[in-house]
Formats: structure tokens, sequence, C-alpha cells
């Protein structure tokens, strides 16, 4: 008994650095990922294109691989010392995830019709007006089922941090099964579940509150 | 007097002129009628007008004084107060769905009275050069008592507005319960919220069923008086509204009169087969 409470502890502390990076990549890479989808929109070709070819590179290379290179890139390549580990994992995250964010805001934006645009020009309102007043809303709820993919893969996704040896929840379970104990790793199971639960009753939720927008 | 006059308006979309050299003048108070088969340019005027798309050529003349030149490029902040100068109605309403039917009605006043507000905010703070904080929080309670002020007004205007086309008892209504002819006529007062100098009518009836179309005609009729456009595809209101009617045909005016003149007595082949056509099928 004792030895469950002592394995739960080190676990909750390795879950931190798996909730710490799951939250800074969130709030990183939300409003991240709306300028990469207004890059990637913009009526300027050069900017758009080269938008463009990183969001396919990015989307197009392992998360592992991209981890790596930003853990390891700066000191092989140019022998300056980089980011720290988690800092490392962060930005990576940060950067992967606003890619794939983008998409889901460039989708949810194109389809909004064009004529409530057109209506709130004719209006006399500014295009940051219609968008936040008019457009973001409606992009919410027609993005709310896809980010909540992409959302709770994220949280799966964090364990990648032991790549670069982040101490997050898998690693340390990990660190169990050297003691001959297998059952911490299934433990992290529960962790991940609960967390992913409390997200999808998040995410039922803010659906139920815009359910009154028929768009 | 002459009000409104368009000269020489030319648009191309790629290689395709839609617009070959548009004019006509308008007196204040009239109502113009736009009647032309599909395709012949009728939207895109009004587009154009309404600064939706840049012409290619032309001038817009308002009260007497050029108003706008295409060959002018007119900053964003420009271009929006010239924007409220003209409304438009569209052919498929175009109601924010996020908003109800009053909040449409006053989103754009309520807006454009909080920019006033903070306007006058940085009016008065640089007045009050390295302003003391009481006099600070005097500013900023007068500001906010204007915004609330603003905001109220917004509000009763739209209340009133749509008590002016029959909807009052459906003010916190969303679009998407409303039915086509009350999502238009939520769309009507939404453009005459600003009170627009030229209000443009783009078919406003046609994505609605027959039977709507009454109501939406009823309430146009109702803002005789006001300096309007229509485009429209019925002839009968068209012929009874109309102070002047143009006729479109291929990205240039046809033909041109008063109702009776191009209803009752039409000159061009085009305009005889196009009336034609329109009374065997009652639309076009
Ligand atoms: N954005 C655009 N890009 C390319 N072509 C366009 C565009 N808008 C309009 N056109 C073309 O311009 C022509 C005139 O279109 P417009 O919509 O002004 O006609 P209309 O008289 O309003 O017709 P309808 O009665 O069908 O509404 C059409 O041939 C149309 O295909
Ligand atoms: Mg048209």
């Amino acid at each position: 008994m004792t030895k469950f409470f002592a394995v739960t502890l080190e676990l909750l502390e390795g879950f931190g650095t798996t909730c710490y990076i799951f939250i800074a990549t969130l709030l990183l890479a939300l409003p991240l990922g709306l300028i990469i989808a207004f890059g990637s929109m913009s009526r300027f070709k050069p900017l758009r294109y080269v938008v463009r070819t990183v969001v396919w590179i990015i989307r197009g290379t392992p998360l592992m691989l991209q981890i790596v290179v930003i853990f390891y890139g700066p000191g092989l390549l140019f022998g300056v010392s980089g980011f720290d580990r988690v800092p490392s994992v962060i930005v990576a995250f940060v950067i992967n995830y606003a890619c794939y964010f983008s998409e889901i805001y460039r989708g949810g934006i194109e389809n909004i019709p064009r004529g409530q645009y057109e209506a709130g020009l004719v209006l006399g309102m500014t295009k940051v007006q219609i968008f936040f007043r008019i457009t973001l809303l409606q992009v919410v709820k027609r993005i709310l089922a896809p980010m909540s993919n992409e959302i709770i893969t994220l949280v799966k996704d964090t364990s990648l941090a032991r790549v670069i040896s982040v101490i997050e929840i898998i690693k340390v379970a990990e660190g169990f099964t050297r003691q001959g104990l297998i059952w911490p790793l299934f433990y992290t199971g529960v962790f991940y579940l609960l967390f992913v639960g409390i997200l999808t009753l998040l995410f039922r939720y803010a659906e139920k509150k815009t359910a009154y927008l028929k768009v | 007097m002459e009000y409104l006059r368009v000269e020489g308006f030319r648009k191309k979309f790629h290689q395709t002129e839609v617009l070959k050299g548009v004019e006509f003048t308008l007196q204040k108070g009239e109502i113009l009628v736009i009647i032309g088969a599909s395709g012949s340019g009728k939207t895109t005027l009004l587009r154009c007008l309404n600064f939706l798309e840049t012409p290619d050529e032309g001038k817009v003349y308002l009260g007497g004084a050029l108003f706008s030149d295409a060959a002018v490029r007119y900053s964003d902040r420009e271009l929006r107060k010239k924007r409220l100068k003209f409304g438009l109605v569209f052919q498929n309403f175009n109601l924010f769905p996020n908003y109800d039917a009053k909040r449409n009605v006053s989103l754009a006043c309520e807006l454009l009275a909080r920019e006033r507000a903070r306007a006058k905010k940085r009016e008065l703070l640089a007045a009050e050069q390295g302003a003391r904080w009481k006099a600070r929080r005097r500013i900023a309670a007068e500001i906010r008592a204007m915004k609330k002020e603003g905001t109220a007004e917004s509000r009763a205007r739209a209340d009133a507005l749509l008590a002016q086309v029959g909807l009052q008892e459906k003010r916190d209504s969303f679009p998407y319960e409303l039915s086509g002819g009350q999502q238009q006529r939520v769309a009507i007062a939404r453009a005459l919220a600003l009170d627009p100098e030229v209000l443009c009518f783009d078919e406003p009836t046609s994505a609605l069923d027959p039977e709507l179309t009454g109501e939406v005609l009823k309430v146009i009729r109702g803002l005789k008086g006001r300096t309007m456009i229509v485009v429209t595809h019925e002839m009968a209101f068209a012929r009874e509204v109309a102070d002047r009617v143009i006729f479109m045909a291929d990205g240039v005016i046809e033909e041109e009169g008063t109702s009776e003149e191009v209803f009752g007595a039409p000159k061009s082949e085009k305009l005889k087969a196009f009336l034609k056509r329109t009374e065997e099928h009652g639309w076009i």
C-alpha cells in the first residue's frame, strides 16, 4: 500500500510535467495557429506560399523528429547551445500544433459564407470588427469537434517528450520497470483517461453553449 | 435637382467586360429600378456603388460633389466612411447568424457609437495635457456614460425599425428561426439603421417563396421618399414603384426612362423581347 502511494506521488510529479507541456503548448499554439492561418490565407502571394510550405513541412514530418532537431540542432549545426529540454519540447510542440490548428482555423474561416463579411463591410464595419464580432464565434463552433480531436491527441503526444529524456509520466513509469514493477506503466493510463475525460466534458459543455448558433 | 450621378462605370473580371460605361443620374427621393437579363451586370453595378468591387473606371457624384473616383485608391478608413453613404440589401439576406434580429439591426450603430466615444476620449485627454487622475476619472466616467447612451440609442432605434418592418415581436429571434421573408425584412431594417443616403436592393425577393415576396415588397413600398436603387425581376412591382427605370443588357444601359416610357412604350428590340419573355414566364 505504501508502495502504491509512493508510485502515485512520483507519477503525479511526472504528470505535472505532462500537464505543463500540454498547457504551455495549448496557450501558445492556439493564437499562433490563428496567425499562421491568416498567413496561409493572405492575399500577398509570397507570404501565402512560404506559410503553406512551412505548414506542409511541419505536418509532413514526424513530431519526434522535430523535437530532436530543435533540441540537438542548434548545438550540432551551429555549435551554439539551444534550449533546455522542456523548453525544446514546448517549442517543437507549439510549432507542430500551431500548424495543425492553423489548418483547422482556415477550414473554419473559409467556410463562413462571404456574404456575412460583405454585409459587415457595407455597414461600415472594419475587417477586425467583422472578424471578432461575427466570424469568430461561428468559427469556434465549427472547429470545436476537430479541435477537440487535436487537443486530445496532444495530451497523449506529450509522452514523446521522453525521446530527449524529459521526465514526464511515462518516463517515470518506465523507471519503475527497472525495479521489476510493470503495473505503474498501466497505471499511467488512468491519468491520461481522467485528463481526457475532463477535456471531453469541457468540450461537450462548449458544444452545448454554442448549440444556439445554427451555422 | 440631380442628387446622384454615376459616370462612366467600367468593370472587367479577368477578360470579360461586365460594365461597359454605365451612367445615370437620380434625383433625391426617387426610386430607380434596374431590370435586365441574368448576367447583364446589375449586381456588379450595385456592388461597385457599395465599394464591394472597385470599378476600373468611373466616378460617382453625390449631392453635387465628387464622391468617389475609380482612379483614386482610398484608404480603408475613407472606404468605410464612404460605404456608410450607401446601403445594400442582399439577395440572400446575409444576416449575422450569431445575433438575434435586434442585434443584427443595432450592431453597426453600436460599434460606431463606441468609436465616437473613443475618439471623444482621445480628444478630451489630449486637451487635458498631463491630466491629473481626477480629471482622468471624470473623463472616463463621461466616456462610459457616452458609450452607454450610444448603445441604448442604437437599440431603441433597432426596436423602432423592427416595428417599421412589422417584426417587433420577432426581435429576440435568431435568423434561423425566421422565414425568408422575415429575414429579408430584418435585413432591410439593418440597412436602414445607418440611414444611408442611397439604399440599394439586389433582387430582394428572388430567394423567397412566392407567397413571401408580398410582405417584403410592401416594406420596400413603405420606404417611398428615400433615394433607392432596386434591382428586381418583379415587373409589376417595378412598374408600380419606379420613378425611373433602367434596362441593362450586356453591361450597358440599353434603355432608360420613366416607368410609363420603359414599360408602356419600349423602344429597343432587346427590351421588347425581354418584356415579352417576362410576361410569358412571369419571371426571368
Ligand atoms: N467576381 C466575379 N468574377 C468573375 N466574373 C464575375 C464576377 N462577378 C460577376 N461576374 C460575371 O459578370 C457578369 C455579370 O454578373 P452580374 O452578377 O452583375 O449579373 P446580374 O445582372 O446581376 O445577373 P443576375 O440577374 O443573374 O443576378 C456575369 O457574366 C458574371 O459571370
Ligand atoms: Mg444579380
